[in-house]
């Protein structure tokens, strides 16, 4: 198996972006190729995760970035993995560079949904559940992970104080990142006085909808070495699956696909949770990030709210989490957010990250699933 | 007639149809075509009680399209009575989080537009 690089990483602001989903993802591409010093025709192949293309009017995205870039010639493939996409999609081309099909591709996810309005958003996402049981009786996204919500206040020792403290410190870290979505600082009591979307979860323990597009080049070794450019090494890659439907989960208060992910992640990547330096999680709503932590092995099962309280997931905590921001603050464009938060680690790693960097880190990982888990990536990096 | 629609029927007069794997026993809902437990194809036919508990639930009051009508409502997750087999679905009736705690005893009545209808015992 060859090893894999991260050779350069770019992306638009998260938000609410007026280009089109085509100019979006092309912006990102070119930011990524940018940064890695090559030139287009470098690139073996394109990866583009997306999810709702067809609400901006362009599906079938690669073709279009890839005639944009002056390699009509190359092929692409779309993925679709809901708001796991980005992480799928980097792990096939992960997957083509280890097994030496190509020596550099791209990777880059893209979502454009805000002019939508909520309306849509809500009953478009909730077709990424297990439908005839979820969104069919009337479950949204917020709803099924108040479910979890409501399932882990019962079993453990929490609060929704608790949960609300996980906005407040990515809205923290949010703050320092230019790309971010929701640059605002708020207090635990801006969350709980926030409107109930579905209980216990009110609005600022949800992430936004957000439209952005975010891009990485991976290659392998020597093609890195030959650029003399800033590049950090994949050296954990993991995947994993959960029942679709909640209800056919044996514990609520844990994502099954995660735990499988991480655990062929470190396997690969030789090392323990102890050695994670810092990581950018799936914190689509407060509780999940919570479980995240657990599930990742940061925390024992239901101590991840104590490590909040005691602020250990703070910048300078014992392991940072989500410095960029995470889905709450930096936002969650579906189709790219799970390219995005490698590229929080590419800029970590590489000193790209101006006031928000993680003194001394050496090695991040990324976890990022689609639905409620039913899909996880787990990806773990090292600087050079 | 597929399996979605025979579950359809059932839960319309308050039933769950389950599979119960003809090698191991396991319970399934009446739509999965392999056992989760030993990879078995084989299933009989098992008409559960459609009666439960609360396992877990959310009062929902921003709803995706077609339920504006009914907002706020309850989606659950209950745990049949004896099989312990687990099922989701809209809950009438409730309109806060105080009218529903974890355990609270419910049953199934029928299926909808709202999906698998659930109510209080």
């Amino acid at each position: 198996m060859e090893k894999v690089c991260v050779l350069g990483a770019g992306s638009t602001k998260y938000g609410r972006l007026d280009d089109s989903i085509s100019d979006i993802t092309i912006q990102a591409s070119v930011d990524a190729i940018d940064s890695a010093g090559i030139e287009p025709k470098e690139i073996k192949a394109g990866y583009i995760s997306n999810v709702f293309g067809v609400a901006d009017k362009q599906v079938h995205l690669g073709p279009v970035v890839m005639t944009n870039l002056g390699i009509s010639e190359r092929p692409s493939l779309s993925i679709e993995s809901a708001c796991g996409s980005g992480s799928v999609a980097f792990r096939e081309a992960f997957a083509n560079v280890a097994g030496g099909f190509y020596d550099a591709v791209l990777v880059t996810g893209v979502e454009k949904v805000t002019h939508t309005g909520t309306e849509w958003t809500t009953t478009y996402f909730s077709y990424c559940s297990d439908f005839f049981y979820e969104g069919g009786a009337g479950a949204s996204f917020p709803g099924l992970f108040a479910s979890i919500a409501r399932a882990y206040l019962n079993e453990f020792k929490a609060t929704e104080e608790d949960f609300a403290e996980v906005a407040v410190k990515n809205h923290d870290n949010g703050l320092l990142n230019p790309k971010a979505h929701l640059r605002k600082k708020i207090t635990v009591d801006d969350v709980m006085k926030s409107d109930v979307v579905a209980s216990p979860l009110k609005l600022y323990d949800c992430c936004p909808f957000s439209d952005g597009a975010s891009s990485v080049i991976l290659c392998n070794e020597s093609f890195a070495k030959e650029h003399n450019k800033d590049y950090i090494q994949v050296i954990g890659s993991g995947r994993g699956g959960s029942p679709a439907a909640l209800q056919d989960r044996e514990h609520m208060t844990t994502i099954p696909s995660t735990k499988i992910a991480v655990e062929a992640a470190y396997k690969m990547a030789g090392i323990t949770p102890k050695d994670i330096d810092f990581a950018e999680v799936h914190d689509c709503f407060t509780v999940a990030e919570i479980i995240d932590t657990e599930d990742l092995g940061f925390f024992e099962k239901g101590q991840g709210v104590q490590a909040v309280r005691e602020g250990q997931t703070k910048r300078n905590g014992q392991i940072p989490i989500n410095p960029s921001g995470g889905l709450k603050s930096k936002g969650h464009p579906i189709g790219a957010t799970g390219v995005g938060q490698i590229v929080e680690v590419y800029d970590q790693l590489t000193g790209k990250a101006g006031k928000r960097t993680i003194k001394d880190a050496k090695i991040g990982l990324t976890q990022n699933f689609g639905a409620t888990g039913a899909s996880c990536a787990v990806h773990i990096f090292q600087s050079v | 007639m597929s399996a979605k629609q025979e579950f359809v029927d059932n839960a319309k007069s308050g039933k769950i149809l389950a599979r119960k794997c003809s090698k191991c026993g396991d319970l399934h809902l009446a739509t999965v075509y392999f056992c989760k437990k030993c990879g078995n194809k084989g299933f009989e036919n098992a008409v559960l009680d459609g009666t439960g508990t609360i396992v877990t639930y959310t009062i929902i009051t921003i709803p995706p399209a077609g339920f504006e009508k009914y907002t706020p409502y309850a989606w659950v997750v209950l745990k049949l009575g004896k099989s312990g087999l687990r099922v989701s679905g809209f809950m009438t009736g409730i309109k806060t989080p105080a009218d529903l705690p974890i355990g609270t005893n419910v049953k199934i009545t029928g299926f909808d537009d709202r999906g698998i209808i659930v109510e209080r015992q």
